[in-house]
């Protein structure tokens, strides 16, 4: 299977994640095949490493471009003059942030992957017409936000927005957090708060109230903590959410993802006790790489994360992140970051 | 393994037996009482050939301690088996009874001012006479896996007769408790004045009572660490802190001809294989300067070539998933940017992370994430490369350089202007003389205090 053009491969895949149809291995083979001629800097690796992208067979063997590469350079085949927007990571602004390009095409694919997964996983493919709250700004302050975009495009219109932004993210008001939980309990209307971690945990550390947020009300929460507030294992922050919001641990719902990424991994369904762990929908799927060899992971051990996601047609539907993982069940737990080893015996923090 | 060492040592019973402020407290106690009766009075002379006998011991195959060490899992050491037998015996060879002589004499002017008033020629024009007295009880906040730092601040708190209790680093106390046991084997009473336990970190119900007791507190770690102590300590004790360090090599383009290049080459690749490069004296980058008769590029891949010959004689090792992951992923990064640009070239270990060179013409300064994993970058002159360096200034401990005898003190002047505490040749980045001034500081004239005595 090949695709002549990108438009070819954009309905081609788009049928595959509204209706299923067609091959997963087939359709990532043709894209990579695709990418490999009209991304440059994927073009380059091919012929770097050598690799022939019209004789691959695995998916595995399809080269993934590393997530701060997308700092470096525009790792896109969408023309300079075509390209319509971008999501940004949310680093420190100390580093040159990662930059994912788009124009009408790739969003509207982009879209369609979010809303449908979070349909399923938070509102358990229900029509979602009661309290929510946002602890992101609103996606018109936030253009290159990849999370207050998908706030927009998920969420209802009566969504409240906590988020402020300033020069180096975002800032949340705690009063209007309070003033939504209050309105909610007074309803006895279930709430939905959608945001990440690490906003949680601004919102809670700045005051001392606790809630009993009505039965269904739900919490989406995303990322880490990227040294924006303390850090919290998941374990505990979960506990931390349920003690404070009154939320049970079965509608906290952990999502995972990235700006370099178009489709997203969720680790459970809201209302269900399954054990925690990651799943991509059919259209995107992790390989765990194990981090000395480079092959896939075969067994429980540790590896590296890499994820083919079909989604991402117009830049690389390989990525390789920078993120630490295992199987488990049919999907994976995270185990942190491969960080810049510390010179043991002493330490140093220079700036990247 | 641990099991086949007595218990001496508070370490040696955890996790087992909990330790509780009291314990700690009585141990600080007993230390002071050993060090009154067994180590203040004893001579100089005594101290230095008991702990020269054991240095030579260290280098000795037959040697049960030295066998433990080399025997025990890669994973309870963190180092591969002839690395660490490399680095032990790099460290012990510089503990002689000249050097530790020299070392007491270049720190107080003369090697037994530690047993009796004495002066120096100075002094004696002044009709007076000094006497150097220790700590009564060193507490060393110790950090980290490499194994000699502990070990230099033990030998030191023994030269100036003071006690010692060291708080390791988690995972990290196995290396000093085995030679605080072969001190204890060779001379209990020397052995009966130090002590080492583990807590995590800033557990300051354990941390206090140490403080309180100990009259010198020396900490290795991060600034808000070493901040954070620092505070806690009421203003009679005496503080030496170890902070941020990186180091990097510098290779002046007249040391560039193809005669000297490729031995010099091999002695950066063993700067970069000591210790896994994880020490604050590795090498995180070198600089080349261009105009040499070896382009920086070429003496990147001789670099690459040492690494990998390197590896059958002294092989990294295994690391952990975090740390090879680092590595995978950076490798990821910079073969997408040789791929991309013509001005990044890279060099790896055909089978796993052992080993990368990574060569930029971007001359900014980088961070290596280490375990035999170096950056080369070439610059135009001296000045380029402080230029680009800067954001490292003030945080780097050693520059190892390579230049014409002719150029060299001018260099060297201009880096101790920037701010670089120690240049040494390369090949001897991890290898600092017993004499080195950890952080530009006089190792033994910081913990000792004076009594002057005038005639």
């Amino acid at each position: 299977m090949t695709f002549q053009s990108y438009k070819e491969a954009d309905h081609a895949i788009t049928r595959f994640i509204e209706r299923g149809e067609g091959e997963f291995d087939q359709l990532a083979l043709a894209l990579h095949q695709l990418q490999a001629k009209h991304v440059p800097a994927i073009a380059a690796l091919c012929q770097n490493r050598g690799i022939d992208s019209t004789t691959l067979d695995q998916i595995d063997q399809i080269p993934a471009i590393p997530t701060t590469a997308f700092r470096d350079m525009a790792i896109t085949s969408i023309p300079e003059k075509n390209r319509t927007s971008h999501f940004e990571s949310s680093g420190t602004t100390a580093t040159q942030p990662s930059v994912h390009w788009h124009h009408d095409f790739s969003l509207s694919l982009y879209d369609s992957s979010l809303i449908h997964q979070f349909q399923y996983h938070v509102l358990n493919n229900h029509v979602w017409d009661e309290h929510t709250l946002a602890l992101t700004p609103p996606p018109a302050e936030a253009p290159h936000s990849s999370l207050a975009h998908m706030a927009g495009q998920v969420l209802g219109d009566g969504t409240i927005y906590a988020g402020k932004w300033q020069k180096d993210g975002w800032s949340i008001d705690s009063q209007i957090c309070e003033s939504v939980c209050a309105k909610a309990i007074h309803d006895n209307a279930p709430l939905l708060l959608f945001g990440p971690a690490f906003s949680f945990l601004h919102w809670l550390d700045s005051t001392e109230s606790f809630y009993e947020l009505p039965n269904e009300s739900r919490i989406m929460e995303t990322g880490g903590y990227k040294g924006r507030s303390r850090e919290l294992p998941k374990i505990e922050f979960h506990g931390l959410l349920s003690e404070r919001l009154g939320v049970p641990e079965s509608h906290i719902v952990c999502e995972y993802g990235m700006c370099e990424l178009s489709s997203q991994a969720y680790d459970r369904k809201a209302g269900t006790n399954k054990e925690r762990a990651f799943r991509f929908p059919v259209w995107a799927r992790p390989i765990i790489i194990n981090t000395e060899t480079g092959a896939p992971c075969e067994g429980p051990e540790t590896g590296l994360l890499r994820i083919i996601d079909l989604a991402n047609v117009y830049s690389s539907i390989a990525i390789q992140t920078q993120d630490l993982a295992r199987s488990i069940e049919d999907g994976f737990e995270l185990l942190g970051r491969a960080q810049t080893a510390e010179p043991r015996g002493c330490s140093l923090n220079l700036l990247e | 393994m641990r099991d086949a060492l007595p218990n001496y040592f508070l370490l040696d019973t955890q996790p087992e037996a909990r330790l509780t402020p009291e314990v700690v407290t009585e141990a600080c106690r007993q230390l002071k009482r050993n060090r009154a009766q067994y180590l203040r009075d004893m001579p100089t002379e005594e101290v230095i050939t008991h702990l020269s006998r054991l240095a030579e011991n260290w280098q000795d195959d037959l040697f049960p301690f030295r066998k433990m060490a080399l025997e025990a899992e890669p994973t309870m050491t963190g180092f591969s088996r002839p690395s660490l037998a490399h680095g032990l015996d790099r460290f012990f060879a510089r503990i002689t009874e000249d050097n530790l002589h020299n070392l007491i004499a270049q720190e107080l002017g003369d090697s037994r001012r530690l047993d009796a008033p004495l002066s120096t020629p100075e002094e004696r024009s002044d009709n007076r006479l000094a006497f150097a007295c220790g700590p009564e009880l060193i507490g060393h906040i110790a950090s980290g896996n490499l194994p000699c730092p502990t070990m230099m601040s033990m030998i030191q708190g023994l030269l100036v007769g003071s006690a010692q209790f060291i708080k390791c680093a988690e995972n990290a106390g196995w290396l000093p408790a085995l030679f605080a046991h072969s001190l204890y084997d060779t001379h209990p009473k020397l052995g009966a004045c130090i002590e080492l336990a583990h807590w995590p970190g800033g557990k300051s119900e354990l941390e206090s009572p140490l403080f309180d007791e100990a009259d010198c507190i020396t900490a290795t770690g991060r600034d808000e660490t070493l901040a954070s102590i620092r505070k806690r300590l009421d203003s009679r004790r005496r503080f030496i802190g170890y902070g941020h360090r990186v180091s990097f090599a510098y290779i002046q383009k007249d040391m560039l001809s193809r005669a000297l290049s490729r031995d010099l080459a091999q002695r950066m690749a063993q700067d970069i294989a000591s210790w896994n490069q994880l020490g604050c004296l590795s090498p995180h980058l070198v600089y080349v300067e261009q105009g040499g008769s070896v382009r920086p590029e070429m003496f990147a891949e001789m670099i690459a070539e040492a690494l990998d010959s390197l590896e059958t004689t002294q092989p990294r090792g295994d690391i952990s998933p975090e740390e090879s992951g680092t590595i995978a992923y950076k490798r990821d990064f910079y073969d997408v940017r040789s791929a991309g640009a013509g001005d990044v070239r890279q060099w790896k270990s055909e089978e796993g992370t052992h080993w990368t060179v990574v060569f930029e013409e971007d001359p900014v300064f980088t961070t290596s994430c280490l375990n035999r994993f170096i950056h080369v970058k070439p610059v135009g002159d001296l000045n380029e490369m402080l230029r680009v360096a800067e954001m490292a200034r003030g945080q780097v401990s050693t520059v190892g350089l390579a230049a014409p005898k002719n150029d060299a003190e001018a260099i060297v002047k201009q880096l101790a202007h920037w701010g670089v505490t120690r240049v040494c040749p390369i090949g001897q980045m991890q290898d600092p003389p017993l004499g080195w001034r950890h952080d530009g500081r006089p190792p033994l004239g910081d913990l000792v205090t004076w009594t002057d005595w005038e005639q």
